[in-house]
């Protein structure tokens, strides 16, 4: 009974959040019922779309997480984009420098170098924030736009693929790659690394005396600096996991989809990664679940413009708007009690 | 010699040209402030700005009624985020990054909506220069300061009005005092809530404004994400600037010329690879940040909300 309260005010949120998009696409002269159809049912029409739809939830769930754990500490990480494409870089560096090593030396390596290169990313900005208290956000987004530099500067270096058009690397050693769980359609095993990270971070978030400190300062700053957590630690070691997050979203591009870094590889999940966690209020146990939802959307959304012709920004509207109603459920509830 | 005369007058007048969508979105950013209203949305204001204002003007051939929607919508903006965090009390990061994803979706739904994916891309004019009589001739302060487009000129008189309106009016300094400290300015009579909505419409139409600049002056026309950032370098300009309008101003400058020289660079130089010139303005701020952050003095109730029937603040 419970779990179907807590569950209510997505459902409205959602609901009406559709109501208005269905709003709009009639103004728009498109269909309505035949868009949502095809934004809610493709990913269970067929095997390619159910495992299109776990492709995208495994970067969608590591960049809403990169987000959520620092806010679990009362912290806004927005540069997930940057934290993920500079773990991309260092997962791509490291298997072409490391090409002719077998499978069980390069993968685990690749892996860790994203992951690293990530934390290392994400360190800057709480390193900014720690001893010069400088906003966050600020420095996140910014690094975000550094990123990009980066990477085509990576791109179209001494790696480039000259075979290539884009700004795109030679791929990396073969024992890089990320075994595959199934070959046609091909879905990789960094799904499992993903639901790992995900159960993992749930359980020191909510089991753990250090995972609880983090919590209680993201609740009440002051309170937990009176009863002695070091807050300014508890905000720096936040936003180091929450970029190591994306640092392992950009290794697992690398090495399960692309094998190889290719500029613009990061999409758009950062920004839908904000979405998902700030829909899922910054619970980091919410957010596999609304990660997976999104994903359907995002899936659906594509082929929406392919078949209906409804331009996929709509999707994104529609997100931001079950976002708003979320926000104002709480309000709702706030005003009830 | 006139060779290099030449050159430094160009520089100046682009840097002066760049400066207008700093000015415009950290004047915003900085009005809201100061009654405790921290917009974070400028990048997804200003790029609805930019589309709104460039469809506009594309559809009635007048950059005026572009320029003037597009703060419309922008003034919008400011209202739905005074609403959400002076009326509702959510969260203001949380509102701002919302609206910061809305904006952003729009400004690339819009023209898809309404232009379509056409081959050319469709064109407004840029602005013209409007030269001041007799002033203009000066040599290199005349073309720099005196022959430019009009928002440049409106955008140093909008920062002048401001220290004039914050500093040396009573308005001005009831509105300061909601942003310091809300519960004395509410005791004393102060309306904080009007104070905190018109602030924030008025900082949106800025923000708009300054979006809408950027494809009436640089490109004619506009392209996804064609802020660049400029809407979060702006927030570093305001702490940079001491939430204070003539500080800002300069500010905007110093930016200003840091994007002209990142650009010039790149034409220019095959020593440096361009990549890192492009990083400059991102790096730059960051370098600002350090020597300017927790220095600067920032409005005491920044970011909070006000709630008239809590004890403590």
């Amino acid at each position: 009974m419970t779990q179907i309260k807590k569950i209510f005010p997505y459902l409205v949120s959602v609901l009406a959040a559709f109501v208005v998009v269905g709003l709009l696409l009639w103004v728009l002269k498109f269909n309505p019922l035949k868009a949502f159809e095809t934004m809610l049912f493709t990913s269970f029409r067929t095997p390619n779309g159910f495992i299109q739809t776990l492709l995208k939830w495994i970067p969608l769930t590591l960049t809403a997480l990169a987000f959520t754990v620092p806010l679990s500490s009362g912290k806004f990480n927005i540069g997930a984009e940057g934290q993920m494409l500079v773990g991309a870089i260092g997962a791509a560096a490291v298997g072409i420098i490391g090409k002719d090593l077998p499978l069980p030396v390069l993968l685990p390596l690749v892996i860790l170098a994203g992951t690293l290169a990530g934390a290392f990313w994400g360190l800057i900005s709480a390193w900014l924030l720690y001893q010069f208290n400088i906003n966050e956000i600020l420095s996140t987004v910014l690094l975000n736009f550094i990123s990009f530099s980066l990477v085509d500067f990576v791109a179209t270096g001494p790696w480039r693929d000259p075979a290539a058009g884009h700004p795109t690397t030679v791929p990396i050693g073969e024992g890089g790659f990320l075994p595959m769980l199934v070959k046609n359609p091909p879905l990789h095993s960094g799904i499992i690394i993903a639901v790992i990270v995900a159960v993992a971070i749930y359980y020191f978030t909510s089991k753990t005396t250090a995972g609880y400190e983090l919590v209680v300062t993201g609740a009440n700053p002051r309170a937990s600096k009176v009863h002695g957590i070091d807050i300014k630690k508890m905000f720096l070691f936040s936003m180091v996991i929450g970029a190591a997050c994306a640092g392992l979203a950009g290794a697992i591009e690398v090495s399960g989809v692309h094998h190889r870094l290719i500029e613009g590889l990061h999409s758009n999940f950062a920004t839908l990664g904000l979405i998902i966690g700030l829909m899922s209020r910054g619970k980091n146990s919410a957010v596999p679940f609304v990660a997976f939802f999104i994903s359907i959307l995002e899936v659906g959304g594509s082929a929406m413009q392919r078949t209906v012709m409804v331009p996929v920004q709509i999707v994104l509207i529609a997100e931001a708007l079950i976002l708003i109603f979320i926000l104002l459920s709480d309000i709702v509830k706030r005003r009830q009690k | 010699m006139s060779g290099l005369e030449g050159t430094i007058t160009d520089f100046l007048k682009l840097t002066f040209l760049s400066m207008v969508p700093f000015v415009l979105a950290s004047q915003g950013t900085m009005l809201s402030g100061r009654t405790g209203v921290f917009n974070v949305a400028q990048e997804g204001i200003m790029l609805v700005g930019a589309a709104v204002g460039f469809l506009v003007s594309y559809i009635t051939g007048s950059n005026l009624i572009g320029a003037v929607v597009a703060m419309l919508v922008g003034g919008l903006f400011g209202l739905i985020l005074a609403y959400f965090t002076t009326t509702l009390k959510m969260d203001q990061f949380v509102v701002g990054l919302a609206l910061f994803f809305i904006g952003t979706g729009l400004s690339s739904l819009l023209p898809k909506i309404v232009i379509g994916v056409t081959l050319t891309p469709p064109l407004v004019p840029t602005l013209r220069e409007i030269p001041i009589p007799l002033l203009s001739q000066i040599p290199i302060i005349g073309p720099v300061l005196f022959k430019q487009n009009i928002l440049v000129y409106l955008s140093i008189l909008i920062s002048i009005a401001l220290w004039y309106a914050l500093y040396r009016t009573n308005l001005g300094l009831k509105l300061r005092s909601v942003g310091e400290n809300p519960k004395a300015a509410d005791a004393l009579g102060i309306n904080v809530v009007s104070n905190r909505y018109i602030t924030s419409i008025i900082g949106g139409m800025l923000m708009g404004l300054a979006g809408a600049y950027l494809p009436m002056v640089y490109t004619g026309t506009f392209t996804d994400l064609m802020t660049k950032g400029r809407g979060w370098i702006s927030i570093a300009l305001t702490f940079f600037g001491a939430w204070s309008p003539i500080p800002i101003l300069f500010g905007s400058l110093f930016f200003a010329a840091v994007e002209v020289l990142s650009f010039r660079f790149q034409v220019g130089s095959s020593i440096i690879p361009y990549q890192f010139l492009t990083m400059l303005p991102y790096v730059a701020t960051i370098i600002v940040m350090i020597f300017t952050f927790g220095k600067s003095r920032v409005p005491s109730f920044l970011g909070q909300n006000y709630d008239r029937e809590r004890r403590t603040l």
